[in-house]
């Protein structure tokens, strides 16, 4: 019954869908998280696999995982991978097929909204027990888990602590933001006599400035919501920027202490990561998907967290999070249910199937899944382990992304040019106001 | 009589293939510009974000466009570049056209350079000057993307390096349609070089005049590919936020395809704006250049 | 008398030279943005920015690594770009130039209402900006299936129609009916008196016409942008205009090596054909 309704909600085109689902879904929902709840008992070589994949670049290893299992297991398993930024129209498609995908990826709150009463609560089932943490799972707002993040990234500021040493300093006692102060502004101070500078800021061109206008934003968006959880379940209408001083703080440490001055920015091609791996600066800000690159020219980098001035920032963990979260689909039989469970466990657990996967996606939040050798992903770990807090994506609320961080980027590029209060000023509206202004946009 | 009989059994014979000669431009005509034509008009006049749920809501998009502060400064921007670059490029190109009529030793290769630009793509050039803007400006610690003055008259060059080519093209062919005797018989009357230019060359080039001022003028209000390519608007400020160097045609463009998809009426609305203005000028070019081809 | 004319020749000559001069140099500066393209072509990424206007040196030379790099740059196959570009140019002019000859001599020698009608939305559209029917026109493209390369062509023929109808029709008007009848007598179908007689005459409008598509469709950015799936589907233009929104760090040599690896085709097109394009370029703009 549910089955046919929401065949019917999906012809009725996009606009119609959330809607119409509202009514059914949430029916549905319940009756299928019992059956996942069931899949825990035993496995049934009955039922098939259908995996919708997101990540183009995974597409081969999954291809040939799949025919692994289904060699071994005689289920029937098939991967298919949509177009890259073709996911949702594919989802939409295929989801309206007799026989739809069993796994698919609800990746944020907005998918969250969409779809996320086509996914079973995955509270309890087998594959969540296997986790290894909470933080990358998505729920709803009757706190079903729709879905579960298999893999995730981070950033943070990547180091050499060759040269960090060399300058007389130590990374380990480097736990706030006025130790990395004085140590950055010293090196730079001595660059010529060192042979090295203390940061290599990214570009404020397009294919960069995402570095400042989305992961380094994210200080202050953390900090707030940290402060304010419930104003942050879903995108805010309006941010107060209570921890801009502490993005400027670190905005200021990296263009200011750099080869190049804060002005020759914008218009790019510097190219900071040849530099951090020509050892020429000790200090970048990047993430997790670099190490291979940057691993190979300095084996000891090292990944420490935003320190930028906040209280209590000692425990600060590294910027984690994700978009590649597993949900199960609602509307499938209880014997797919079953056997996409029992092969996303044992993508995670089987030693030869977790190694091929964690060596394309890094590593695998999974307690049983081989250990990946992504330095800055094991750094992450490491901050965990410690009881560190993971600052998480926030900045994947910015309405109107694209509006907003331009807005935001050419006051930056005018604050790089002449650094006085009158320009910050022009970045904090672009920040602050700004973020209201598309909020309005988007949704007023 | 018999002629016209003939030729109205020709015209007889010919309507028959009717649908050979006329059938696949009409129907590509109809896919191309005609159903998405009246299809705009409609739209403009509702509130949508995908087509099949549009609500009509009369002219509330107009009225929102003429309170959009970004499409207010776009337009008197667009204005301002159309008529600056119009006054330059025509003054610089008739210059060059006038010297090149001269009888001067390697004209064809000058003229052949000078074209040059002109078939080069606007997304092209746009990333060519960039880099040279770059480089040049990075001298003096600034950047095209940060300066609203240099933004500006970098657009305005690129626009001369391109346009000046073509419109010197228009008015080499005027000049050397200006009857020889005429200068012969105002230098005989012992007039100055400068007299025979600008009492005898000028008046009898003017056709070319209005043509090249009206090109340039429709070319200056319809640029996109260079706006986008050099600048994109850039730089951004003030709350609510108004992009200082985006023109009319890139302000439609982000309005539709910016994320605020609610607003794509208000985008279709100034679609239809900007193509009364530019439809404006060229139906006004037209009944000018009838009118003077009627007088002469 | 005789001396004052002599003297009025001297002063006249000298003044070419030094009007030669300072076209020459005008020139020389209208070549520098080529110039400065061929030249940072050759140069290494970092150097491209500092060094601008200078010849690579020993430091900073590339040597051909920069155009081999840039065929790959954004994540797509510059060459499969270049097909693209080549073949949805060639592919729309030549069904541009077929099917709006055909029309504008029917339309030139029925003159029935519908003719009139066909025609004058013809001028109209002239005169309408693309961003007018910009959304609509790529949604009902999409909607038909008409965004792929192979299809595209149809979508120049129809909002590209305009123009060429409008020079087609003036040339047609122009050819006098005498030849049509004589043929028509022979027993030729209205088929082939067109084929057989109207083209060879039109010949010279058509390649006006055709210089005039090709040098539009080739450079065309926006419509092919928002028709065609650009994942798939890259002309030269969007190829590269991605570079710039693609994430990392461009790559400026390599970029350059690409703007010239574009550039030369057209350079090339333009040395060859360069008196039909500047005739056609005059007559489209004397018309239009």
């Amino acid at each position: 019954m549910s089955t046919k309704l929401s065949r019917r909600a999906f012809l009725g085109g996009a606009g119609l869908l959330s809607l119409s689902l509202a009514a059914c879904g949430g029916n549905s929902g319940s009756e299928s998280s019992d059956s996942g709840e069931s899949s825990g008992s035993e496995s049934t070589a009955s039922g098939r696999v259908y995996w919708l994949n997101f990540k183009p670049e995974i597409d081969e290893t999954l291809q040939s995982l799949a025919k692994t299992y289904s060699d071994s297991k005689g289920v029937s398993v098939k991967v298919f991978t949509a177009a890259s930024g073709e996911y949702e129209s594919t989802l939409t498609s295929e989801m309206d097929k007799p026989e739809p995908p069993t796994l698919f990826v609800i990746g944020n709150q907005a998918a969250v909204k969409s779809w996320g009463d086509f996914a079973i609560d995955l509270t309890g089932t087998k594959i969540a027990e296997e986790g290894s943490t909470d933080d990358f799972n998505l729920y709803d707002d009757q706190g079903r888990m729709v879905s579960q993040g298999y893999c995730y990234e981070c950033f943070g500021i990547i180091a050499n602590p060759d040269l960090v040493t060399k300058a007389g300093g130590d990374l380990d006692t480097i736990q706030g933001f006025d130790a990395l102060k004085t140590l950055a502004e010293d090196i730079h101070s001595r660059a010529s006599e060192l042979g090295f500078d203390a940061f290599a800021p990214a570009d404020m061109d397009d294919g960069n400035n995402w570095i400042y206008s989305g992961h380094l934003a994210n200080i202050d968006y953390f900090y707030e919501a940290k402060a304010d959880p419930d104003a942050w379940k879903e995108c805010p209408p309006t941010i107060t920027g209570d921890y801009l001083p502490n993005y400027k703080n670190l905005f200021d440490l990296v263009t200011n202490n750099a080869p190049v001055p804060p002005s020759e920015l914008a218009s790019g091609g510097h190219d900071p990561q040849t530099q951090f791996e020509d050892g020429k600066v000790a200090f970048m800000l990047q993430g997790s998907w670099t190490y291979d690159s940057v691993a190979a020219k300095i084996p000891e980098a090292t990944m420490i967290p935003y320190y930028c001035g906040v209280d209590g920032e000692d425990k600060a963990g590294l910027n984690s999070g994700t978009e590649n979260c597993w949900a199960v689909n609602s509307q499938v039989s209880e014997e797919d249910q079953n056997a996409t469970i029992d092969f996303m466990v044992w993508l995670v657990t089987d030693p030869d199937a977790s190694k091929e996967l964690v060596a394309q996606l890094g590593s695998m939040p999974f307690i049983n899944a081989q250990k990946g050798d992504n330095g800055f992903l094991n750094d992450a770990e490491t901050l965990n382990a410690a009881d560190c807090y993971t600052m998480d994506w926030d900045f994947n609320f910015q309405p109107n992304v694209n509006d907003y961080r331009a807005a935001l980027v050419s006051a930056l590029n005018t604050y790089d040019k002449d650094q006085n209060d009158a320009n910050w000023e022009g970045v904090r509206t672009a920040f602050v106001q700004g973020w209201a202004d598309q909020y309005q946009k988007a949704n007023g | 009589m018999a002629k016209s009989l003939k030729a109205n059994s020709i015209r007889t014979a010919t309507r028959k293939w009717c649908w050979l000669f006329l059938g696949p431009v009409v129907i590509a005509f109809i896919i191309g510009f005609v159903w998405p034509f009246i299809q705009g008009i409609w739209l403009s006049l509702c509130q949508f974000r995908i087509v099949s749920n549009a609500e009509f809501v009369g002219f509330d998009n107009y009225g929102k466009v003429f309170s959009d502060p970004q499409f207010v400064y776009s337009f008197w921007y667009t204005a301002l570049t159309a008529v600056v670059s119009l006054v330059i490029i025509n003054v610089l190109a008739f210059t060059v056209a006038y010297l090149l009529t001269q009888k001067i030793k390697g004209a064809n290769l000058y003229r052949t350079v000078f074209f040059m630009p002109n078939l080069i793509g606007g997304i092209v050039l746009g990333y060519i000057w960039s880099m040279i803007f770059d480089g040049f400006l990075s001298a003096f610690q600034t950047s095209i993307l940060t300066d609203t003055v240099w933004g500006f008259w970098g657009l305005i060059i690129v626009m001369c390096w391109q346009q000046i080519g073509y419109m010197m093209i228009i008015y080499i062919a005027g000049l050397n349609a200006v009857p020889g005797d005429m200068i012969e018989a105002a230098k005989i009357d012992g007039a100055t070089k400068m007299q025979t230019l600008f009492k005898v060359t000028i008046p009898n080039v003017m056709p070319s005049f209005t043509i090249c001022m009206f090109l340039s003028l429709t070319n200056g209000f319809k640029l996109f590919d260079q706006n986008l390519a050099l600048t994109g608007g850039a730089p951004i400020s003030g709350s609510p936020s108004i992009a200082h160097t985006q023109m009319l045609a890139l302000t439609i463009y982000n309005t539709f395809y910016g994320q605020a998809s609610n607003a794509r009426g208000t985008a279709q609305a100034m679609a239809v704006i900007f193509f009364i203005l530019v439809a404006g000028m060229g139906l006004a070019q037209l009944a000018y250049t009838r009118k003077r081809e009627v007088q002469q | 008398m005789a001396e004052k004319a002599k003297g009025g020749l001297e002063a006249e000559s000298k003044g070419l030279i030094v009007l030669s001069v300072i076209l020459a140099i005008i020139c020389i500066i209208w070549v520098l943005p080529m110039v400065a393209v061929v030249i940072n072509s050759f140069k290494l990424n970092t150097f491209v920015k500092t060094e601008t206007f200078a010849l690579p040196t020993a430091e900073s030379f590339a040597g051909w690594d920069n155009f081999i790099k840039g065929v790959t740059l954004g994540n797509y196959n510059f060459w499969l770009a270049t097909w693209y570009s080549a073949f949805i140019t060639i592919a729309s002019s030549a069904l541009i130039l077929l099917f709006t000859s055909m029309a504008a001599w029917y339309i030139a020698r029925v003159d029935s209402i519908f003719c009139k009608v066909v025609y004058f939305l013809c001028i109209f559209s002239m005169v309408v900006p693309f961003q007018m029917v910009m959304f609509t026109l790529s949604r009902t493209a999409t909607q038909l299936h008409l965004d792929t390369p192979w299809t595209i062509p149809i979508i120049y023929l129809g909002f590209g129609a305009g123009l060429a109808i409008f020079m087609f029709v003036g040339f047609v008007k122009s050819i006098p009916l005498e030849i049509e009848e004589a043929a028509a007598i022979d027993g030729c179908s209205p088929v082939r008196t067109f084929f057989n007689v109207d083209v060879p005459m039109l010949r010279p409008t058509m390649i006006s016409v055709g210089i005039l598509e090709i040098m539009w469709v080739w450079n065309d950015y926006l419509l092919p942008y928002l028709v065609l799936d650009v994942e798939k589907y890259r002309t030269i233009p969007i190829f590269i205009q991605y570079l710039k929104g693609s994430y990392g760090t461009v790559d400026l040599g390599a970029t350059m090596a690409l703007i010239l690896l574009a550039i030369i085709p057209v350079i090339v097109f333009y040395l060859c054909a360069q008196k039909y394009i500047i005739e056609g370029v005059a007559a489209g703009a004397v018309k239009g």
